[in-house]
């Protein structure tokens, strides 16, 4: 079982290490509460898809688990999984605990 | 020691150019449907059907466990069929689109979500002369070789700001499996019209994907051609 403090530390050290690399202090700092996308968010659409692919890599270094983070569940949710970190904590979790087909 | 994926490995310019790169130092990870008779060191193969997105990303996601940096993704690996448009049957319009542009997509999406961690690569697509030339017969593939031209501009333009380049490097008929079933004088009728009456060889094809690795001497996004097209 994945936890969601696991995942969240995952999602916030990246953060930091792209904020820093974009230069965004908002990103370094980043809490449950960053927005990701959308209006006042910190990451265009390409910082977004290069949060994405690292998250993808991250996920495999750290726990051992190859996942598609964009795929037709992710994209048909009523709010999407990528507008804010705790959104995107909740989906990663259940996507990585789900099981497996 | 640079990294390359090429597709279509198995016979013709991927075989050729996975040679040539081998000779040169890199590593080289083929992706093949059937085995290559490339013996090497450096070289390592995965057996995949490049229209499975899953058995890509397999592939790919294996490759980057061994840490090592993606340098050059070669999308090679394709299909040709010439007919008439209206005796082009759909089944094997679906086919070409699904080889030659959703396994293009399928390779790029996957490697290049490698070059984005990265901050770094670059992607050739071969492309053809058909597509500018406009030629009979050859409208199932011109059009899946559209697709990928557009898909090259496109992922050029979103990949800019990662330091990834894409390019399109095109040829007319080479001899490879590709052209075995084409009426010759047909061959030479476009040889004539981008100018090389005599054809291309391999060697000279895999010259021509040489000179374009240098990333100062190419433009992101653009088509090249062995040829001329007017």
């Amino acid at each position: 079982m994945i936890t969601r403090s696991q995942i969240l530390v995952i999602i916030l050290n990246r953060l930091k290490s792209l904020g820093a690399e974009l230069q965004k202090p908002a990103l370094i700092e980043a809490t449950e509460q960053t927005r990701l996308f959308g209006d006042r968010a910190d990451l265009d659409s390409m910082g977004l898809v290069t949060l994405i692919a690292d998250l993808e890599f991250d996920l495999q270094q750290n726990l051992g688990r190859t996942v598609s983070l964009v795929d037709e569940k992710a994209m048909s949710r009523l709010t999407s999984p990528f507008r804010r970190v705790d959104y995107l904590a909740d989906y990663l979790v259940e996507l990585l605990n789900e099981p497996k087909s | 020691m640079p990294n390359a994926i090429i597709t279509g490995t198995s016979r013709g310019l991927g075989r050729a150019l996975a040679e040539k790169l081998l000779h040169e130092g890199w590593n080289v990870w083929g992706f093949s449907r059937s085995p290559s008779p490339i013996k090497h060191e450096h070289y390592r193969e995965h057996l995949i059907d490049i229209t499975d997105e899953a058995g890509v990303q397999n592939a790919v996601s294996l490759i980057s466990q061994s840490s090592i940096n993606i340098d050059l993704l070669v999308n090679n690996a394709g299909a040709a069929s010439m007919n008439a448009f209206l005796l082009t049957p759909a089944k094997t319009a679906e086919a070409l689109i699904r080889l030659n542009y959703l396994g293009t997509f399928h390779c790029l999406q996957a490697v290049g979500k490698l070059m984005v961690r990265q901050r770094h690569g670059l992607v050739i697509n071969i492309t053809t002369v058909a597509v500018p030339l406009v030629l009979a017969g050859e409208a199932a593939y011109a059009a899946s070789k559209a697709a990928v031209d557009s898909l090259t501009k496109v992922s050029a333009e979103e990949f800019k700001s990662q330091g990834i380049t894409v390019i399109g490097l095109g040829f007319g008929p080479m001899d490879t499996d590709l052209i075995k079933a084409v009426n010759k004088e047909k061959i030479n009728q476009i040889n004539q019209r981008i100018n090389r009456p005599d054809g291309t060889t391999l060697n000279q094809a895999v010259d021509f994907i040489f000179k374009h690795l240098d990333k100062k001497s190419i433009s992101s996004g653009d088509l090249y051609y062995l040829g001329k097209i007017s």
